[in-house]
């Protein structure tokens, strides 16, 4: 191992270390050094310089803090139903937990919580229940985020329907969840949760033309088709595969001109384009920067 | 003046840091601006708003790409779908020129998600060099490293940062986006001159400049982006322009963001010093200096 990825490995493994103590809430060090692990004072020793004004633990000190406040602050930002409901001592425990299991693997914040919903799922410390239901409010805010920055297909002409492949826009996630976790929407706390049994539930959560994400549950027999749309299909092999029971004429007419209203159809490898609706907000637009936001008190 | 092989032959004036509180404003009133700097890695996605917002600036502004996650300084080397991806978006934007950051920044595919500071040694210059060449040569456009600010050095530092810098572009043979407030920030964390720094910098290779503003604590300094400049780094910006001439100068301002006027009266400021420069008039920003 070459000098330089020794010293980048001592570095980032003292980031990745958790905030401990004082730590969490203060711009300078606790002079007794009991805010950190004794690894965290040996690394700053062996690779890092004192300064004039801050010793080489305190220097390190800054980097940690940033990275730390950093992706806490952004995953944080993208769950906040699950925040609401399981109230901040648990919520921040939960990322901070989910944050040490699994560093960030992507080029940007937007990806943090790709994994999220799988950590609560295995959570030990929380009870079956709330296992469940967080992990699937966690899975449609992660969708909210999936469908915010996905490609665009060209909406199908009537002629396309006959002769193209079908497919379901990228944007439109699909989840089938034990748990109805889009009532949390409508709920200030977690309270009504402890009285509703489990519950198998479809939803799609998906783009708008405007560019703002909607959810809503589906019906137990468009989800079938819609996965077979999924990857593209051309429609007269779609029908002739339909699954058993096979749905009525009706439900399918009514289904298809629900997915066309919506703009969930798309023409394969025939790249579409996004409106651009001023008239909603820019949440989400601007994730990453290049500086210390995260420092600011 | 830059080297046109550093700037693609472009001539660009003040620009500023397209940035979201700014959207509704830019997007309906169409102001007259320089040009945009975006975060390319803001961009980088297969379409939605980011896109719609993107291609409707395209339609209007000069806009050059400024990386955050290229990391040239990593030991494992580069992401190359990272790489893939910037490429598609430099076909998008059609940005004369493309930077990032002298740093590195991950570690096996972890992210860091920080511009974190480099050994200044030979092996560490010839390891970013050598993937800056890289770089360059698969996105095929010029490329500049930003200095960033740094609250850290190390134990096995073997020159100074102005020494490392003008070190790695010479070898990689890229271009310099010079940010003077950063200069400012790491000179004050870790006591040098910054007019030392400046005056050393391979001038040629200087397409762009950033300046910006920061946060001072008792002890250091932060480079927040969330203020005016303030008059040494303005001092810094002069000095630099005399060295490197009339230079694409970019106002970064991320943090409490004040409104579109302000921040676009703040960037002109470096014109006055331009102009100052250039013997056409003293500005009134400029006298005390």
């Amino acid at each position: 191992m070459s000098r330089l990825e020794q010293v980048q490995r001592e570095f980032f493994k003292a980031l990745l270390l958790p905030l401990r103590g004082s730590s969490r809430n203060s711009t300078e060090l606790a002079p007794s050094g009991e805010g950190h692990a004794p690894e965290f004072f040996r690394i700053a020793d062996e690779i890092i310089k004192p300064g004039p004004e801050l010793g080489a633990a305190e220097r390190l000190e800054l980097y940690h803090r940033q990275y730390w406040f950093r992706i806490l602050d952004s995953l944080a930002e993208d769950f906040p139903v699950l925040r609401r409901m399981a109230g901040e001592e648990e919520f921040w425990k939960l990322i901070e937990d989910y944050l040490i299991e699994r560093p960030s693997r992507s080029f940007t914040l937007r990806h943090l919580g790709e994994a999220f919903a799988d950590h609560i799922a295995t959570s030990p410390w929380l009870d079956e229940m709330r296992r469940g239901w967080f992990s699937a409010v966690a899975r449609i805010e992660y969708a909210f985020m999936k469908c915010f920055e996905c490609a665009q297909s060209a909406l199908p002409e009537p002629e396309d329907l006959a002769d193209s492949v079908i497919e379901l826009q990228e944007h439109v996630q699909l989840l089938g969840l034990p748990y109805p976790a889009d009532l949390c929407w409508q709920w200030t706390d977690f309270e009504p949760a402890a009285a509703m049994a489990p519950q198998l539930v479809h939803i799609a959560v998906w783009r708008e033309p405007s560019g703002r994400s909607r959810m809503e549950r589906l019906e137990a027999g468009e989800v079938p088709l819609l996965w077979m749309l999924q990857p593209g299909i051309r429609l007269d092999v779609m029908f002739d595969q339909l699954p058993e029971p096979a749905p009525s004429e009706d439900d399918v007419t009514r289904w298809f001109a629900k997915w066309q209203g919506y703009r969930w159809l798309g023409v394969r490898g025939r790249e579409g384009s996004q409106e651009l609706d001023r008239g909603i907000g820019w949440e989400g637009m601007d994730r990453m920067s290049s500086q210390a936001v995260s420092m600011i008190d | 003046m830059a080297h046109p092989r550093f700037t693609g032959g472009k001539v660009l004036g003040t620009g500023i840091g397209l940035r979201v509180p700014h959207y509704d404003h830019i997007l309906g009133e169409k102001p007259t601006v320089g040009w945009f700097e975006i975060i390319s890695e803001n961009y980088m996605v297969r379409g939605g708003r980011p896109l719609a917002v993107l291609d409707a600036i395209l339609d209007q502004y000069e806009v050059v790409q400024h990386g955050v996650g290229l990391y040239p300084g990593s030991s494992g080397g580069l992401d190359m779908d990272h790489l893939r991806r910037l490429k598609d978006l430099i076909k998008r934007t059609r940005t004369p020129w493309i930077s990032d950051h002298l740093c590195w920044g991950s570690v096996d595919g972890r992210m860091s998600h920080d511009l974190l500071p480099l050994p200044y040694t030979f092996e560490a210059a010839r390891k970013t060099a050598g993937n800056l060449r890289i770089a360059q040569d698969f996105l095929e456009i010029p490329l500049a490293v930003e200095n960033v600010s740094s609250y850290a050095e190390f134990n096995d530092d073997e020159m100074t940062e102005w020494q490392f810098l003008a070190e790695v572009t010479e070898a990689a043979d890229v271009g310099i986006l010079l940010d003077v407030n950063n200069i400012y920030v790491s000179s004050v964390n870790h006591g040098f001159d910054p007019l030392e720094y400046v005056d050393f910098i391979p001038a040629e290779r200087v397409a762009q400049i950033h300046i910006a503003g920061h946060s001072r604590y008792q002890r250091f300094i932060i480079d927040t982006h969330d203020h005016p400049v303030i008059d040494p780094v303005w001092r810094l910006y002069a000095r630099a322009i005399e060295r490197c001439g009339p230079t694409a100068t970019l106002l970064e301002w991320d943090s409490s963001i004040p409104s579109f006027e302000e921040v676009w009266t703040e960037a002109k400021k470096s014109e006055d010093w331009r102009r100052w420069l250039a013997g056409e008039e003293k500005g009134g920003a400029c006298v005390e200096a």
